[in-house]
């Protein structure tokens, strides 16, 4: 198996945010995706849904560009992309403001770093907790951090991984409604992968299954 | 205005403060049992040349004290220890982030890496004294001994990095300068530390060594081998209790500023 081809996408195309073709990988001699072709509608949250190690994640890595190994035809409208990862990949020593700012910095200025980071921050109800270190913080609230990050990252595609595992529901349900209306009035183009059928059934536009 | 403490804080200062004073009433005592040894050692032995009492040695310190060369050759080596420490973390730090992001330039250093570490410091003096004046070849020594112990702590720091870490800044598509200072710096910044404190030993070791052979006209080096030409054993002792008190003052500084 080489390293697939990642394009950017022609111009026929342009209703789709990401266009996967005949897509082969497979992890030692096994099997994941053997000529899968999807497409990603522009604007819309498609969701994925599937049981663990059918390649919810690795198709996820795929289209982000870190995993390379694999067959096909990976085509990008954009190729800025915010990602949840599946584990929360927080830095340890930078508090939860920093950790939302470090991905900002590149990109805004200071102001709109800090402007980003508060409205993103109460989003998902953790503006109390910015200075607190990831090591203080429960698994689900980290979970939340990452989440915050990845939205306030200016971004066409967002890839979410189980994004809201270790919340409660009133929690759950109070963030999903938020990110939502934010959807709908960004039009960013949304990949969420869960286990959660009702997860799936209530953000998804379309829902497939792997 | 005075501030009023609580009887709890009281008991509490009071506490770390009885805690801090018996460390320090523990430490001393040590120190004499040790002095103590030597004292013994030296009754039983009974021969000034091989081994001088602590009485001796000191009254050979307070002596050498009031000379002006003393301060003259203890000034010229810390300076040179100084600049050949500061040359090899600076070395070490720089040759280390750049083998650490780049794989090439990491197989290309092993080689020298390698022969340097495994070269006798005998060796290096030796081969720097064809090279370079007296003053030099002590800079040139502690930099070549020192600076392999930086690289190598700067190498592990990078390579023991969470790698999702910088899978997560690529993804964003984070500048290179702030990968390096919001990741990388502070994930090593123990390993710079370790490698820091191991130099500052080793290079009041091999500074003093290469001082002996090299003899800069003044420095401890060249007062110990004088003091050995002449046999006056409790000078010797005298200027390598210095060199002991520089290389504790110097790790006791640096952990100073490290903490504020």
């Amino acid at each position: 198996m080489g390293k697939g081809d990642r394009n950017m996408v022609v111009e026929h195309e342009h209703n789709y945010e990401v266009i996967i073709k005949n897509l082969n990988k497979s992890y030692d001699g096994v099997s994941i995706f053997s000529d899968l072709s999807i497409n990603f509608i522009k604007g819309k949250i498609t969701a994925i849904l599937g049981p663990s190690g059918c390649g919810k994640t690795t198709l996820l890595n795929i289209i982000s560009g870190i995993e390379t190994n694999y067959s096909g035809e990976v085509i990008l409208k954009n190729d800025s992309i915010s990602y949840v990862f599946q584990e929360d990949r927080l830095i340890p020593h930078l508090t939860v403001y920093e950790n939302a700012a470090f991905v900002l910095k590149s990109t805004m200025n200071k102001m709109e770093v800090d402007i980003s980071v508060n409205k993103f921050l109460d989003m998902v109800e953790l503006l109390e907790y910015k200075d607190k270190l990831p090591g203080k913080l429960s698994g689900g609230m980290k979970r939340r951090v990452a989440l915050a990050r990845a939205v306030a990252y200016k971004s066409s595609l967002i890839l979410m991984d189980e994004p809201f595992k270790g919340m409660d529901d009133r929690l759950k349900s109070s963030i999903i409604k938020k990110f939502l209306i934010h959807q709908r009035e960004t039009g960013r183009t949304v990949i969420l992968v869960t286990h959660d059928k009702i997860e799936a059934e209530t953000m998804g536009d379309e829902v497939y299954f792997l | 205005m005075k501030m009023i403490q609580s009887p709890l804080e009281e008991q509490f200062q009071m506490k770390t403060s009885i805690t801090a004073e018996t460390k320090i009433i523990k430490k001393i005592g040590i120190l004499i049992f040790w002095i103590l040894i030597w004292h013994v050692c030296s009754v039983f032995i009974n021969e000034e040349l091989l081994l001088p009492s602590p009485f001796q040695v000191l009254k050979s310190l307070v002596l050498l004290m009031g000379k002006f060369y003393f301060w003259k050759s203890v000034l010229s080596s810390v300076i040179r220890v100084i600049i050949g420490i500061l040359l090899s973390v600076l070395i070490g730090i720089v040759l280390g982030l750049t083998a650490g992001l780049n794989k090439f330039v990491e197989e290309l250093l092993e080689p020298l890496i390698v022969t340097v570490k495994a070269t006798p410091v005998i060796s290096i003096i030796i081969i720097a004294l064809v090279w370079f004046n007296s003053s030099n070849v002590v800079i040139f020594t502690a930099i070549l001994i020192c600076f392999p112990i930086v690289y190598t702590n700067v190498l592990q720091g990078i390579k023991s990095i969470d790698k999702s870490l910088i899978q997560m800044a690529n993804v964003f598509k984070v500048k290179r300068k702030y990968v390096l200072k919001d990741i990388y710096l502070p994930s090593i910044k123990n390993y710079i530390v370790s490698g820091i404190l191991m130099c500052m030993g080793i290079g009041w070791k091999v500074s003093v060594a290469s001082e002996v052979l090299s003899i800069p006209r003044y420095s401890i080096g060249l007062n110990l081998l004088s003091a050995k030409t002449t046999l006056e054993t409790a000078e010797l002792f005298a200027w390598t209790i210095v060199v002991v008190i520089l290389s504790f003052m110097f790790e006791k500084v640096f952990k100073y500023y490290l903490q504020k």
